[in-house]
């Protein structure tokens, strides 16, 4: 009798298990996982300041300041060191606004230049709601 | 006299072709009164493969909800860097997006497509919103969305 309630508890952990592993942001094996230092320096590269560094989601999370000063918070896959993820201090106050106009290209992100091919470089792209 | 005649012939060898290459293009994309949160709405360009080829513009600023955006997501591999300078405000229920672009002459009646990935907050995503090819005869022509989009057209 022991055994139907173990299987039953061990299929509930393994499908708990599972479902966690696919709500994960970042895939990679622990193997493949780059060092803490190695965020840190990207941060750096990046013109970032720092204040923590931890382990969401199957990503390292960033949270401190951009270059400009504006908090934020970047997720960063451990493998490829990409930029996952980014939050700025005015993206919570975004949404809710019913979509309000915007013309101006948003800035977030740390390059200004694109590395969009379809863009021509003589003209500045723009986009407005109404 | 000759330095003149030379520089303006110059001019015109090196500049003609720049102008010929590029123009500008309005995509504007119209929202249907669907009531929710603002919409997330990106733009994009593939070939006739379906191979992607860049993103015209994303509307929505917070990237913890492109992978909501699954198309665009999957062909971009959530690069950011792809949207660098192009990304503007989500679009609220019933209002219209219009973006204007610099696009290469090269990527008119060449088989490319431009498609949209559209996804609301509690009510769902919807990839491949629009597919539409790029061509001189689909200018202006409005194409409906098979969710959120209730017109898509674009003028060269």
């Amino acid at each position: 009798m022991r055994h139907p309630v173990l299987i039953a508890a061990l299929t509930l952990t393994t499908l708990g298990f599972g479902t966690a592993l696919a709500d994960d942001d970042c895939e990679a094996p622990l193997a493949d996982w780059q060092p803490r230092s190695a965020v840190q320096q990207l941060a750096q590269s990046k013109g970032w300041t720092v204040q923590r560094i931890k382990v969401d989601d199957g990503c390292y999370e960033i949270k401190g300041r951009d270059a400009n000063g504006q908090r934020i918070e970047v997720k960063i896959h451990p493998a490829t060191l990409a930029v996952v993820e980014m939050e700025t201090e005015d993206d919570d106050d975004e949404e809710g606004e019913g979509g309000s106009s915007s013309g101006a290209p948003d800035p977030q992100g740390a390059a200004p230049a694109t590395k969009n091919p379809l863009i021509n470089g003589s003209g500045q792209p723009s986009g407005v709601v109404q | 006299m000759k330095k003149i005649a030379a520089a303006l012939a110059l001019t015109l060898a090196l500049g003609l072709p720049t102008l010929a290459e590029a123009r500008e293009v309005t995509f504007t994309t119209k929202l249907k009164q669907y009531g929710g949160s603002p919409a997330f709405v990106v733009l994009y360009v593939t070939d006739a493969n379906g191979q992607y080829q860049g993103t015209l513009w994303m509307a929505g600023r917070e990237t913890k909800y492109y992978r909501h955006l699954s198309d665009w997501k999957r062909a971009t591999r959530g690069d950011l860097g792809q949207i660098d300078g192009i990304t503007g405000a989500s679009v609220g229920s019933g209002k219209t997006l219009t973006v204007k672009i610099d696009l290469a002459d090269a990527l008119i009646d060449a088989g490319y497509q431009v498609r949209i990935d559209a996804a609301v907050e509690d009510m769902g995503d919807s990839p491949g919103e629009i597919v539409v090819p790029l061509s001189a005869s689909g200018a202006g022509k409005p194409v409906a969305g098979r969710g959120y989009v209730e017109s898509f057209s674009y003028a060269l």
